[in-house]
């Protein structure tokens, strides 16, 4: 229905031919002009290379995604110092080798003190004990033998007593003649 | 071939200080032509700087080797001293221990020193102290570090140990395959 509607009324139509014959007019001068003959334009299949290739995306820097501090890779205090060496420091001079050997030989010698400074206090505990302990055990002993010598001193003096006993009327005899205590016992 | 860091050097120092006393000073050396370390594939040179200079023309991966190999740092960043820093140590050792003819053959091949093999061990020595150990002779056999301090070493029984080796001589016939490969 619209195609119909459409070829039957003329564009030009509507405008009425008296309302500009200059338009008119220049609209024929157009007519005589050549034109070059329109190119065409073919349309690309869409699996040739150039339709193939995506078109570059833009990238974003870190600061335009405002993506937070922490989920960087370096953390947020870590911080790299511009200008400085990059890399391993040597220590190749020797006035720095020597002043690392001071204090690493000052740390030894110290640690080497202090090590033989308490074996020295440990080996004079263990001393202080073993001397008591001397003591102790010839106490131990002393006493022993003194407790024995009045075993044998009581024992002497029971064997002796019954001796004694009977020897006290030969004794008070023998005080009573003196000569025959020699007598008696050689 | 690089020299030490800070660090390295630290650590190094660290344990020649166990064996060596403050005459490492004269390893050093002063002057023009004083003594370097340099470290290649973790081995640690002994090196004379000029010599060091020169070896700076050959590659890395094809210097197999230069001056004294002091020895190794491990993985762990660790230093562990090879027998053949044994000379330098000998020289300026902090202690000597010096073990009788009897212990001169299970010493060298890699048991520990007994009561029995010592034949001196000096005054003020103390526990888990790095010795250099000697024939009588004042030959070095190696070093290690001493198990008991000098007045427990007298007490101790013949079997009892005095000093756990660390490194002897016979490492040059046992580690022969490890001892000077590098990489």
């Amino acid at each position: 229905m619209a195609p119909t509607k459409g070829a039957a009324k003329p564009p030009s139509s509507t405008k009425g031919n008296s309302k500009n014959n200059k338009v008119l007019g220049s609209k024929v001068s157009k007519k005589n002009v050549k034109r070059p003959p329109p190119k065409e334009v073919k349309s690309k299949a869409r699996t040739e290379k150039s339709q193939l290739k995506k078109s570059k995306k833009r990238e974003y820097t870190d600061a335009e995604l405002d993506l937070p501090k922490l989920n960087m890779i370096t953390p947020v205090g870590v911080v790299n110092p511009k200008g400085k060496k990059k890399g391993k420091v040597f220590v190749d001079d020797p006035e720095a080798m020597m002043t690392i050997f001071a204090m690493v030989n000052a740390e030894k010698e110290g640690q080497i003190e202090s090590k033989i400074m308490k074996a020295r206090q440990l080996e004079e505990i263990r001393e202080a004990r073993r001397k008591e302990a001397e003591a102790r055990q010839t106490e131990r002993k002393s006493k022993l033998e003194n407790v024995k010598d009045s075993i044998r001193q009581t024992k002497k003096g029971k064997n002796g007593a019954p001796q004694g006993k009977k020897s006290e009327p030969d004794s008070s005899k023998s005080k009573s003649s003196g000569k025959r205590k020699s007598v008696a016992f050689a | 071939m690089r020299p030490l860091t800070e660090e390295e050097t630290q650590t190094l120092f660290r344990k020649l200080a166990e064996y060596v006393g403050s005459s490492l000073k004269l390893l050093l050396g002063d002057g023009a032509d004083r003594y370097v370390f340099r470290l290649s594939h973790n081995r640690v040179y002994y090196v004379r700087l000029s010599l060091a200079n020169f070896a700076t023309s050959i590659p890395r991966d094809q210097l197999l080797s230069l001056g004294i190999c002091m020895g190794k740092f491990t993985k762990t960043g660790k230093f562990r001293l090879h027998i053949t820093a044994l000379p330098i140590l000998a020289e300026h050792a902090r202690v000597k221990i010096w073990i009788r003819p009897n212990g001169v053959m299970p010493f060298l091949y890699g048991s520990n020193i007994s009561n029995a093999h010592v034949a001196r061990l000096p005054e003020n020595v103390a526990e888990y102290q790095g010795v250099v150990v000697c024939t009588q002779d004042d030959v070095p056999l190696g070093f290690g570090i001493t198990a008991r301090s000098t007045a427990e070493a007298r007490r101790l029984d013949p079997t009892g140990i005095v000093c756990f080796r660390q490194s002897d001589c016979g490492e040059y016939l046992r580690d022969e395959d490890t001892l000077f490969a590098s990489g």
